[in-house]
């Protein structure tokens, strides 16, 4: 259990923020860490599921930083599933 | 004895070069201070300003121009015209005297510098003219704002900001050590005087000038048209310096440095200017976008006088312009969001009225920027301005350190992808906000890769505690000083609700 530094990019948003979800958390939490720092903020909320976007692929929801291989400031796209 | 006329002894005592018998010339102008780029000492010896003066004249003339701004100055100062500035233009002149004043002095390191170690004794003069010119740049652009601190307390950032590590001037010193602090005396001609002083300090100092005397603030004004008369002379500097690195078949340097430092310069301007001319200055007294402003002073103008040289739009000339049409909406959008972290009070500048002109200048702004501030405003509306404000931070570039604002360009489509561009070296991972950010970079790794930004001292444990209030603090910026909204808010409650129309379809 660490805290583990990302940049984030909400879908939609203008900026990358510096988040630190925690290594073990899912990306259903991750998703949710990231998306804190824009939607309801700068971009309008949506009733859909959010999904975790690396390097171009979609992530499990139950995917953890920890099992995926991010580095520390590696880029994690939160986008609507 | 009679005196001789002028013509009969300056260029005399101007001019006196001459071949060094008991020191070499690398011991005289080392390469770190001097890059002589392998040019011949006599060739050096050619540099010719257009705009000659003695120091006679230089005293007559600089103590007319002080004369005549302390009057305008002294009585100004006993009228109520500070007080009833507006919030935006307040905010235009507080961020402009924080990020400029201590430069200025810094600026006259650099011109020192060339004062010493230029290669032709005529240039040694004009840079002699050129450092005391930008010590007066200092002293003024300190002492006008110390006389306003009964009115502004905060204009003590005029002294105070250079100081911080205040954000925004991590990446203000960032540019200018790499520009003239800590830059040799001859790629400095080319860096500063040419392509800084010559290219972009009009935008800053003519334009906000004009805008100054239309908005009545004619201290500001009187100062900054008499700062730019000097600018307009030491900023010759870079002129024959270039020619001479052409004649001596070293275009491709003198384009390689020029390329380099117009990036860098594009970007601070991009966040100073930008903000300033889009959204400080009060609607009625706007006379132009931004984004015209460059297309006749940087896509006409400079384009113009740089070809005249030899020198060609350099290499990334295309995402200049695309960056014309949306990063500054970004920076502004971000330094209203972080206000806090800046020592002026932010204004928004987007009511109804301002939104129009707004969608005119930038047809589908709206649809692009405006759907964030409809979101904000939407918040500020039902009781939740604390969803206006940060509980993290943007990612800065490790080159303009900058906040990386790639995501705003993709949105409003000007952008491919939203991700930002990243190099690992040495294990350690670089961020970057764009191409030529990066390449800027990478040029010389070995000046850049040892510098920390904001967020890697974040990361890396030296900003205690590592969260807003001690990044603040870290900053140099005390409660009173973090930045507010400027008008309290009354740009949201003035707001209808804008229909979002389709965003602008401007692909990179």
């Amino acid at each position: 259990m660490a805290m583990f530094p990302v940049q984030g990019i909400v879908e939609g948003d203008f900026v990358v923020v510096l988040v630190t979800p925690d290594d073990q958390d899912p990306m259903t939490a991750v998703a949710q860490a990231i998306a804190h720092h824009g939607i309801g903020t700068r971009v309008a909320a949506q009733d859909r599921p959010l999904k975790v976007r690396y390097k171009g692929t979609m992530l499990d929801d139950t995917a953890t930083i920890a099992g995926t291989g991010c580095a520390p400031m590696d880029v994690l796209e939160v986008v609507y599933g | 004895m009679p005196r001789l006329a002028r013509s009969q002894w300056y260029d005399l005592t101007r001019d006196m070069n001459w071949d060094f018998s008991y020191v070499t010339e690398e011991e005289v102008f080392p390469e770190l201070l001097s890059n002589g780029f392998g040019v011949p000492s006599h060739d050096w010896w050619t540099w010719d300003e257009p705009y000659k003066i003695t120091y006679a004249e230089y005293v007559h003339n600089q103590a007319g121009k002080d004369a005549g701004l302390f009057s305008v100055n002294n009585v100004v100062g006993r009228s109520k015209i500070f007080e009833n500035l507006d919030p935006g233009w307040l905010a235009a002149v507080t961020a402009h005297y924080g990020a400029i004043a201590v430069a200025e002095y810094q600026a006259g390191i650099g011109e020192a510098r060339m004062a010493r170690f230029g290669r032709a004794a005529a240039w040694r003069n004009m840079a002699t003219y050129g450092a005391l010119d930008e010590t007066r740049h200092g002293q003024l652009q300190t002492y006008f704002p110390y006389q306003a601190l009964s009115k502004e307390p905060r204009l003590d950032w005029a002294h105070k900001a250079y100081h911080t590590n205040e954000w925004g001037i991590i990446a203000s010193r960032h540019l200018f050590d790499d520009m003239f602090t800590a830059n040799d005396a001859v790629s400095m001609a080319i860096q500063l005087t040419f392509t800084f002083e010559t290219g972009f300090t009009n935008l800053q100092f003519l334009g906000m000038a004009a805008d100054a005397m239309k908005i009545g603030d004619i201290d500001f004004g009187s100062l900054i048209s008499s700062i730019q008369t000097d600018e307009a002379r030491h900023a010759q500097q870079g002129e024959p310096t270039l020619k001479i690195l052409v004649a001596a078949g070293h275009k491709d340097i003198a384009q390689s440095l020029f390329d380099k430092m117009f990036w860098r310069a594009w970007k601070i301007f991009a966040l100073l200017t930008g903000l300033s001319m889009d959204y400080y200055t009060p609607l009625e007294h706007r006379t132009h976008s931004f984004k015209e402003f460059m297309d006749e002073f940087i896509n006409t103008q400079f384009i113009d006088q740089f070809r005249d040289f030899g020198l060609e739009p350099p290499w990334y000339w295309d995402k200049l312009n695309n960056e014309m049409n949306w990063v500054h909406h970004a920076y502004h959008l971000g330094v209203y969001f972080w206000r806090p972290t800046v020592w002026w009070n932010p204004v928004a500048g987007v009511g109804p009225e301002e939104r129009v002109w707004l969608e005119e200048k930038y047809p589908g702004w709206n649809g692009s920027f405006g759907k964030y501030w409809d979101e904000m405003g939407k918040n500020v509306r039902e009781g939740r301005v604390e969803l206006t404000l940060p509980e993290t931070f943007p990612v800065v570039c490790n080159s303009c350190q900058l906040p990386v604002c790639t995501p705003a360009g993709y949105a409003a489509g000007y952008l491919e992808s939203p991700l930002p561009l990243q190099l690992t070296i040495d294990g350690r991972i670089y961020t970057f906000c764009s191409e030529p950010c990066q390449w800027v970079f990478e040029q010389t790794p070995e000046q850049f890769a040892g510098h920390t930004s904001i967020i890697d001292r974040l990361l890396g444990g030296v900003i205690q505690p590592p969260t807003i209030p001690g990044a603040l603090a870290y900053m140099g910026l005390s409660p009173e000083e973090c930045g507010q909204d400027g008008t309290d808010y009354d740009w949201a409650h003035a707001t209808a609700p804008v229909t979002a129309g389709p965003a602008a379809s401007g692909a990179a």
